[in-house]
């Protein structure tokens, strides 16, 4: 075939393809019109998961009479005018592309009124031309009305995911500007159905009741400028939002947001500074729900990296890393204030020194009477001791439970501390692998057969470890193409949720490149999602259960990830800390 | 507001509400508890919204009124109290409540009690009775099987399906399945089915301890809630939405072998091979020998933990059909061998792999079923 230049409408078709991935793309950009034109009102209404009709009705500037149509030409933006401008961002559209790219890819319509017209304009696109236009009586705003996404587009459509799927892409699209615009009153109809709707009463924190309900809400803590010195408002980047208290967690990432000068963006390292803020309070693939949204410069950061605009490069990004993770960080220790103690560290072999863990960084919380209240003392480090014998935990007795965390037991020489997420995951590792040493598994058959919908991800992850899992107890067989039954467990497996066991097993089993156990890896990581986690209330005789064979394990102090199970503090370190 | 009723009364209906009070809330009215006059009565109620508890105490009411008091600081200061006539009385501009027992005084500062949502009260339509103590023993013996995870929300509740002169409870896990039936007092109007959230039943149970009139339960039309009424108190609960699922086809209609045995010689043996078991997964293997030459019919228990040991019991039994080897979940045969009371219990077995099913002998309203467990070469 000889080169040549594509006719336009080719042309369009794949620059819209950038912009228009699905129909939550769509949603996106006409929302951010609405807001980039002021408005307090915005109206989002779908069918068939957007792809039949999507409509967008605003009460801001409207487009006047005059411009109405250049606003679908390519490139045609009232937003900027020179290369300067692009340096500085401060509305969330400037491309001049969104109108046009969707204009190619289906069929539009659109309804407007300027403050300064007295009639509004209505016009209708077809294959990026205008085959209608008349003047019409209109409120003041603009509605855009998007129908037969990808009409002329068989290959996107093929790619489209089932109606459900598509909604609630654009449900989350409605969710991050709500939040990221609390003044602004939204509202989102599936198919003639309420699905979400926004307050506008300014209050970030009457959003997230929306969006997490407000049992999540209760336990949100505030990341405020106002109440830390190091946040404020003439700070270079500034950081507000709300974060969850530690007790608070979820398998998924999908609670944390970000948001830079009210733009949702993605960011894994920016993620990766909250969780890390988290640290030694979250167990072991949980994640905290965490709101952050960022201000700063326009000028310190560039949006103009992807055509969708959710991907942001810093200026300086470790000042903003650094800024965020102590900003989460301050709230939650205030939240849990953790007693900082010191003592001289004993000459120890390096090899020793992964195993340290202060007592900070386990987030102990010092609670009296009801109120918590920061214990002051120095810094101290707990050693383990070199010698091997003393890696056998003592006798415990079993005296409470700290936070539905960690077991509280007294030992011949102190107080230990017991994680019982990691002690658990230990004794069941120890089960699963005697089990396969003597080739046997124990399994506990379900009452009925479970369905367990999976991605592709999980499915190829499945098919490759089915035989490990079936040698752990696990009965599992494919079921059509993203389903799969599971007829038995590992009887080891404690509570009766198979399906997310199932699925976090098969999530970490899939993780490339594959974080590192100790021993085997199947069997850990089953351990692992298996255990009880933390957040689970358990009675006396199920915590001295636990202490009992896990002083029975070889290596009763670290879980098969190497976490440490259990902390030590000796009568001699209370006896000096406490100036006796 | 001004009303004087006995310490003792006050402390009792206290526990029975503050059993609805959330332990956290984001809404501060949840975590009071409304006080009220009721004609002459006064009225406790506590709610998180998804159970609500109303409960009626006798009093000397002077002045009607109604005032919602932080639930903590009632309840502590009321139990502490001596057991003597308590005198109340509400400052209505401040919504202070001004208490005064023996030489003890206090005031508390409370809420405004329209702020406090509405617990309903019964209605006539929908209604259907059961006697106390039976719906106690229907509770205890069907909440055991239902899910403690919320992963699978419907589980986590108990149908009840209302039909002619019965109700049937059935609830059940992903491991096991208890099902019961009990006559109602009266014909039911119309056939009726609903999901009960487990642990809004397991309070009930608990409210209805000292009740000795039937139980009324109503359904009103169209809000999705259940009222459970007592001689002195009133339980809402949301119902579950959904579907449960078609548990008759997951109980067996055959079996191959059938062994009776005492329950309680039971219940003692599996708790005592639990010892072992608990180490290791909870598994304990039933080996069932029919009578022989050498042997009259038993039951064999044991379970074995590679760290610990292994340990061996015998009860008697009666075995019709063949002998068999089967494990199950200790933890599962001790929860239902402990709400049976009839002396004896038959256990309905096909193969190792599939569902055991245990009944009371001599009583056909009651059956559980336990998938049992089994080692894989
Ligand atoms: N809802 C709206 N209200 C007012 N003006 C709008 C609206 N939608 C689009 N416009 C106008 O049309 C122009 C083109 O929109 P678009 O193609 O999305 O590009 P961009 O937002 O990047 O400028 C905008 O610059 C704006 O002037
Ligand atoms: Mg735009």
């Amino acid at each position: 075939m000889p080169i040549r230049l594509l006719p336009p409408e080719i042309a369009n078709k794949i620059a819209a393809g950038e912009v228009v991935e699905r129909p939550a793309s769509v949603v996106k950009e006409l929302v951010e019109n609405a807001l980039d034109a002021g408005a307090t009102d915005i109206q989002i209404e779908t069918r068939d998961g957007g792809r039949r009709l999507i409509r967008v009705a605003d009460n801001g500037s409207g487009i006047p009479a005059r411009e109405a149509e250049l606003a679908f030409a390519r490139h045609a933006t009232s937003k900027i005018a020179s290369v300067e401008d692009l340096a500085a961002i401060r509305t969330l559209g400037f491309r001049g592309e969104a109108l046009a790219s969707i204009a190619a890819v289906a069929r539009v319509s659109l309804l407007t009124r300027a403050a300064e017209d007295e009639v509004g304009t209505f016009l209708r696109v077809e294959g990026g031309q205008v085959v209608q236009r008349e003047g019409r009586a209109s409120p003041r705003g603009t509605t855009v009305n998007v129908e037969n996404l990808f009409y002329n587009v068989p290959a996107r459509l093929k790619f489209l995911k089932a109606d459900a799927t598509e909604s609630a892409h654009i449900a989350n699209v409605v969710m991050r500007y709500a939040i990221a615009f609390p003044d602004v009153h939204f509202s989102l109809v599936r198919d003639g159905r309420l699905a979400f709707q926004s307050p506008g009463s300014g209050r970030l924190l009457d959003v997230l009741a929306k969006v997490f309900g407000a049992d999540t809400v209760a336990r949100l803590l505030p990341v405020d400028p106002a109440q830390d010195a190091s946040l404020s408002p003439d700070a270079k980047v500034r950081v507000r939002g709300y974060v969850s208290e530690p007790s608070l967690t979820r398998s998924d990432r999908d609670g944390l947001m970000l948001f830079v000068n009210r733009r949702w963006v993605q960011d894994r390292s920016l993620a990766y500074a909250v969780i890390q803020a988290y640290h030694t309070m979250l167990p072991e693939g949980r994640f905290p729900v965490a709101v952050i949204l960022l201000e700063m410069d326009p000028a310190e950061v560039d949006v103009n990296v992807h055509p969708a605009k959710s991907e942001v490069r810093f200026r300086n990004p470790s000042l903003v890393f650094s800024k965020t993770q102590r900003a989460v960080r301050r709230v939650l220790v205030a939240h849990a204030p953790v007693p900082e103690m010191h003592m001289p560290q004993p000459a120890q072999p390096q090899a020793h020194t992964e195993r340290f863990r202060t007592l900070s960084q386990l987030g102990l919380e010092a609670q009296r009477t009801g109120d918590t209240e920061a214990v002051r003392a120095p810094v101290f480090q707990v050693p383990e001791r070199p010698d091997p014998a003393a890696r056998r935990l003592p006798p415990l007795r079993v005296l409470g439970q700290l936070a539905q965390m960690y077991i509280i037991a007294e030992g011949p020489d102190g107080l230990y501390l017991i994680d019982q997420h990691a002690a658990h995951e230990r004794v069941m590792y120890d089960q699963l692998m005697a089990q396969q040493a003597a080739a046997q598994a124990a399994a506990q058959q379900l009452l009925q057969p479970l369905p367990v919908e999976l991605t592709p991800l999980q499915m190829s992850t499945l098919e490759e470890a089915l035989g490990d899992l079936a040698a752990l107890g696990f009965e599992i067989e494919p079921f059509g193409e993203d389903t799969c039954l599971v007829r038995a467990v590992p009887a080891a497996i404690a509570g009766d949720d198979v399906a997310t066991v199932l699925r976090d097993t098969l999530n970490e089993l899939g993780q490339e490149p594959p974080p590192p156990v100790q021993g085997h890896r199947v069997t850990a990581v089953v351990a692992c999602h298996g255990a009880v986690r933390a957040g689970k209330t358990l009675t006396v005789e199920e915590m001295r259960a636990l202490v009992e064979q896990l002083e029975r394990s070889e290596f009763p102090r670290t879980c098969p990830h190497g976490r440490p199970t259990v902390l030590h503090l000796s009568m001699g370190l209370l006896a000096r800390e406490f100036g006796r | 507001m001004k009303v004087s009723c006995l310490q003792d009364n006050l402390a009792k209906g206290l526990s029975i509400v503050q059993r609805a009070v959330p332990s956290r809330s984001s809404l501060p009215i949840l975590g009071t508890i409304l006080v009220a006059t009721d004609g002459p009565r006064l009225k406790l109620a506590a709610t998180n919204l998804e159970i609500g508890i109303n409960c009626w105490i006798g009093a000397k009411v002077e002045d009607e009124g109604a005032v919602a008091i932080p639930a903590r600081l009632l309840v502590d200061f009321v139990n502490s109290l001596p057991p003597d006539r308590i005198e109340m009385d509400l400052n209505v501009r401040t919504n202070t409540l001004h208490l005064k027992c023996a030489r003890f005084e206090a005031n508390m500062n409370g809420m405004d009690p329209s702020d406090f949502p509405v617990i309903p009260s019964p209605e006539e339509n929908n209604r259907v009775s059961m006697d106390a103590d039976v719906l106690r023993d229907v509770i205890r013996q069907v909440t055991i099987a239902a899910a403690t995870d919320e992963s699978r929300p419907v589980l986590t509740g108990v149908s009840v399906t209302v039909e002619g002169g019965q109700a049937t409870f059935a609830a059940a896990d992903g491991f096991r399945l208890s099902v019961r039936t009990a006559p109602l007092k009266e014909t039911a109007a119309a056939p009726m089915t609903f999901i009960v959230p487990a642990r809004a039943l397991d309070e009930l149970a608990r409210i209805a301890t000292d009740q000795e009139d039937p139980v009324e339960m109503c359904i009103p039309e169209g809000r999705n809630q259940i009222l459970f009424h007592l001689s002195s108190v009133d339980l809402v609960s949301q119902l579950i939405e959904g579907r449960f699922p078609d548990y008759k086809q997951i109980i067996p209609r055959t079996f191959t072998t059938r062994t009776v045995m005492n329950t309680g010689e039971l219940l003692q043996a599996v708790k005592t091979t639990n010892i072992y078991a608990r180490e290791a997964s909870n598994i304990v293997k039933l080996r069932i020998v029919p009578a022989s030459d050498l042997a009259p019919a038993h039951v064999e228990l044991n379970a074995t933990a590679a760290q610990v040991g292994d340990n061996v019991g015998e009860v008697d039994a009666t075995v019709e059909g063949q002998g068999l080897e089967i494990a199950f979940n200790s933890r599962y045969l001790i929860d239902v061998l402990s709400v049976i009371s009839e002396a004896q219990v038959a256990l309905e077995t096909t193969t190792p792999s599939s569902p055991g099913v245990i009944r009371p002998v001599g009583s056909n309203d009651f059956l559980h079923v336990i998938m049992p467990m089994h080692i894989t070469q």
